[in-house]
Formats: C-alpha cells, structure tokens, sequence
C-alpha cells in the first residue's frame, strides 16, 4: 500500500513537473518592448521590427506602440514587466540612419547600443533585420542571421514573359535584377548569396546559367532541349542537381561544375524532376510520377534503387531537404480544377516522424532556410497570396502579404 | 526644531536625488557616418539591374485564338476549331494532370503531319499546363505533351531532327479566366515553324 502511494505520488510530481516545463519553455521567450524615439513615425519600420522579434522565436515583443527618448534611460512604469527595452532613432533625410540602444527594463541599464548608416533608403528593412540580428547575438541566443539573407525569385509579367528580383524576408525590399525574356527557376549558387543560376527559355533550346548580382557577370553552365533547371546545390557549390530531358525526357542529373561532366541518376520513363541532396549528399530525394501519380521519393546516386517516402496524399509535386529533414508540399482535396488545399508535410528521409505544419489554404513552394531552422513557404488563400515562415524550434509563424504577380520559383 | 529637520531632510532628499540619478551621455544621432554598415553584404553592396527583352516580342502573338467560354468537352471534342499554333498547324489538348494524346485529336495530329511534311524549316512543339501545379514537375507535364505529340508525328514519317521540343509549363497560358474552359485551352501543345 506504501508501495503503491509512493509510487502514484511520484507519478503526479513527474507529471507536475512536465507541465512546468512545458510553460517554462514559452516563458524563455524574452519578453521585449519596442520605443520609437525617432522624429517622425514610420510604421513600416516598427512592424518589420515586431516581425523580427517574433520569427526569431527568441523574444515576446509587445505590439504596442510607445514614444520615448533615445537619449533617456528612464523606463515608463507600464514597461517595467519587460525584461528589456528596445529602442530605435530612424531618420531618413540623405539615405537611412538608425540608432539603436538595448536596455534592461528593471532599472534602465544600457546592455548593447549601436548605430548603422546606409546612402539608400529603399534598403531599410536590412537595417532591421540587422539590428535585430545582432540584438540576439548579444544576448547570446542561437543564431538568426538567415533574417539578413535575400530571398531570390521570379514571377511572370505577362505570357512567356518573368523577372528574377530580390527582396528581404518580409518582402518590404524589392528589386528587379533580370527582366525581359522567360527566366526561371532562379537557385543561389553559394552560401553567400553573389550568384545565382537560372534558366533562360529564350532561344530554341532552355540554357542554364550563372550570374553574379554584383558584377552582372554571366556565365552559360549548359543547355538541354525541353526542360533545364537547377534543382539544387552540393554545400561546397561543386555539384548541381539539374533536371534535364535530353531526349525530351525529364530526368534528374548530377552535374560536375568544374569539369562540366554530368551523371544521370534517374532513368524512369516518366516524370522525374526536383532533385535536393539529403544525409551528407550522398543521396537524393525527388518527386516522381512512377506509381501513377506525384510523389516523394529517395535514392543513393550511386545506385539504382529508389524507395518511396511518402505514404499519403494523392499528388506529392514539391520538396525540400536539409540534412535528414525532408518538407513536401501534398494535396489534400480533389477537384480538378479551381483551387485546392495543399498542406505542408515535415517528415525524415527514413520516412519518419511525419507531421502537418499547415492546415489550411493552399501552401507550395516549401523552402528550409540554410541553418534548417524554418521553413519558407507561398500560402494562397481565396484571392490573395502570402509568404510565410514558420519557426520550427518555437512553432512561431508569420505571413507577410503578396501582391502582384503569380510567383514562380523561390530560393532563400 | 521642526522646521530646521524638514529642511535638512528636504536637502538631503535633494542631494541624494542628484546623486542617483544617471548620467547619461547624450546619444548623438547625427555624428553617424554615411555609410557604416561594414559587416552585412546585402546592406552595403549594390546589385545589378539586367534587361533582356529579347525573346518575348518573338513569339508574343501566338496564332489565331478563339474565344476562352468553351467548356473542358467542347476543347477535346474534335470539332472544336480552337487553336493558338502557327504556320498551320493545329494545337492539340490534354485531360487534367494527361500526356497522352487523346483520339479526339487524331484529326488535328493528321493535320500536323500533313503541315510538316510541306515543310522543310524546323518545327517548334511547345507544351504547356494550366495553373495548377507548381515549380518544375508542371514544366515537365507539359514537356510529355511535347514528347506526345513529336512521338506521334515520327510515327507518321516526320524527321525526328527536323522538330524540338519545349516545355513552357504554365507560363504562356491564352487566356486567364478563373474557368474550366480556359483550364482546358491551357493545357495544349502548340507547334510552329522555329524561326
């Protein structure tokens, strides 16, 4: 009987204990308020900020909006429950100039300050993101530098027309960097986002190739008649993964950029197409039609063998891989025309632990950031469009409204 | 006595008050230099801006077009005369999510082959898709249309060197209605002779 009250009261403070837990791990979340000290307000810049602070999964930023002095260390009593006050001095007169000072919330202590200056204002939401960025290093939590990264991507103008620009995460920040002509399927070419590869459909046969955004400097990478692109690229940026139809059949090739040799790694006679490295590169995943219908699977590139990964859904057409973490994109309803639901999938490359991240509208273009942490994705909803992140260590989302033309491929 | 303790506490409380209270250097907001920001690359350096407006004006018009409120039958019916190819030759359509060339179509693909063999320049066949699908497996769709479609007019004697193909996915749709009948207009493999 002793026994067996021990043993129920142990199981009540373990389960005690896991739920304490459980609301602990959200309290970790620095609890952070934002004070305008600029001259004048610019919204923008406050909700870009807001954006930060949360998809960061690292802080509980209030969306209240307050005024204060950037020279002032007094903290207003209704802030005093924050762990931290942020403060921020915008002007905008020759280029973009922010000030930022970072204080303990219980007694006014400045812990970080520091100031950026750019000749350009239409780079704003850069300066945010940086400060942001390097806000969280200060307090030494993981990092979030993918905030700073540019997002790469293209959508058509009008029929057999696209341009590739870039824009921040939030998409405040757009620019045109290729316009004219049918150009598709743009893939940043290294880690540190000077070029990229795209897909040029302008002559009789599509043609790949390599373009540095600082220089302009193009390179052709190759050619193949009907369909080209590049799907993916190895960490050191020696190999691609292309798919090309040589012979007016979409397979998934490895590509030797130094040496411009190429090895075929599917051979189906269907579709085959979307080829990302998984594990340490030495294996693929793809999308492929070879049971009847769009789906996921996964092969060594050394072998002929493919296995299925995907057990569900009727049309599986999109994935990205980091390391063993594989995100698809699955249709969820039947209609054959008119829109449907697509949810997005987070599973492993041994076809486990599978999981929704999305339960509703229509979500596509899943994309991992390049630490694998969150994941990029383009919602469609009724008539209007969003880009979205969602946090996978803090579950924490975002949207951030689309306007204008239909995207077609994104890279992050 | 009273008011001499009042005072001296209202001195001290004053004093003390000064004593505490921080002295913040002024935070000066306009000695920023003009350009600081060293150690992010996309903050600093400046991208290029390209116009390649080359192809497009080549093949925006892309042949006769007929009017998009036909209903997905009446485009794979084989009476239908909606076409958006060139130089003659007759555009072939394809079920939803399809790449194989249905019977219906068995009058137009004659057609194509009689056009062909009158023709000694390289003929273009472009696939295409609706809206629906995303990022390359909708380009390779409309690349088996293309294929489809060579494969056939081989069969009828057509050189195989004489035709490419190219899949041009959902990028170059004829119409843009929310409707099953543009759908089905979109979900074509055009041919024309390549320039």
């Amino acid at each position: 009987m002793k026994l067996l009250l021990f043993l129920l009261v142990s199981l009540y403070s373990y389960a005690v204990d896991a739920t304490l837990k459980i609301e602990k791990d959200v309290e970790q979340r620095s609890r952070i308020a934002i004070v305008d000290t600029s001259p004048s307000q610019n919204s923008t810049f406050f909700k870009i900020l807001l954006s930060d602070f949360k998809i960061s999964g690292h802080f509980l930023a209030d969306s209240k909006y307050n005024k204060g002095d950037i020279n002032s260390n007094f903290i207003a009593p209704s802030l005093k429950s924050k762990e931290y006050i942020f403060q921020y001095h915008l002007t905008q007169q020759k280029g973009t100039k922010v000030m930022v000072r970072l204080l303990k919330a219980s007694d006014g202590t400045e812990i970080f300050k520091k100031s950026y200056a750019i000749p350009t204002k239409n780079k704003m939401p850069f300066l945010a993101h940086k400060a942001v960025s390097d806000i969280n290093n200060v307090l030494k939590y993981p990092d979030i530098s993918w905030i700073n990264r540019y997002v790469l991507f293209s959508r058509y103008t009008t029929p057999r027309q696209s341009e590739i620009l870039l824009a921040d995460y939030t998409f405040n920040y757009k620019k045109v960097i290729i316009k004219g002509g049918l150009n598709l399927f743009p893939k940043w070419a290294d880690s540190t986002q000077k070029s990229f590869y795209y897909s040029a459909y302008g002559g009789l046969m599509p043609t790949l190739y390599k373009i540095n955004i600082y220089t302009g400097k193009k390179e052709k990478i190759a050619m193949s008649e009907g369909m080209l692109v590049c799907s993916d690229v190895s960490k050191n940026g020696s190999k691609l993964l292309l798919t090309m139809a040589p012979n007016g059949q979409a397979d998934i090739f490895e590509f030797n950029v130094a040496n411009k040799v190429k090895k075929r790694i599917t051979k189906f006679n269907g579709i085959d197409v979307n080829g990302k490295y998984i594990d340490d590169e030495s294996r693929i995943v793809f999308v492929s039609n070879r049971l009847g219908y769009a789906n996921i699977y996964k092969k060594s590139i050394g072998s002929a063998a493919v296995s299925q990964v995907v057990y569900h859904g009727r049309n599986n057409n999109a994935v990205d891989a980091f390391r063993d973490k594989i995100v698809y994109s699955s249709r969820e309803s039947k209609k054959s025309f008119g829109s449907n639901q697509f949810n997005l999938y987070l599973t492993s490359s041994k076809g486990s632990n599978t999981r929704p991240i999305t339960t509703t509208g229509t979500n596509q273009f899943p994309r991992f950031s390049t630490d694998g942490s969150v994941i990029q994705f383009i919602k469609h909803r009724g008539r209007g469009s969003s880009v979205g992140y969602i946090n996978l260590i803090s579950h924490q989302s975002i949207l951030f409204p689309l306007s204008g033309r239909k995207i077609q491929s994104i890279d992050w | 006595m009273i008011k001499n303790t009042l005072l001296a506490t209202a001195t001290l409380s004053i004093l003390l008050l000064n004593g505490c209270s921080s002295k913040t250097p002024k935070v000066n907001t306009d000695g920023i230099d003009q350009h600081n920001v060293n150690d992010a690359t996309q903050i600093v350096e400046k991208t290029v801006s390209i116009d390649e407006n080359a192809y497009g004006k080549e093949n925006t018009k892309n042949g006769q077009t007929t009017a998009s409120n036909e209903s997905n039958s009446d485009v794979l019916n084989a009476g239908s005369n909606i076409n958006s190819s060139s130089n003659g030759f007759k555009s072939l359509y394809f079920g939803f999510g399809e790449y194989g060339i249905s019977p219906s179509m068995g009058t137009r693909m004659t057609v194509n082959g009689d056009v062909a063999s009158k023709n000694s320049s390289k003929i273009k066949i472009e696939g295409n898709c609706d809206e629906f699908g995303t990022d390359e497996y909708n380009y390779a769709l409309g690349l088996k249309r293309a294929k489809a479609v060579k494969d056939n007019m081989i069969a009828q004697g057509v050189n195989s060197q004489s035709m490419v193909i190219v899949s041009f996915g959902e990028s170059n749709p004829v119409c843009v209605n929310p409707t099953d009948g543009c759908y089905a207009q979109n979900r074509r493999v055009d041919l024309r002779l390549a320039n």
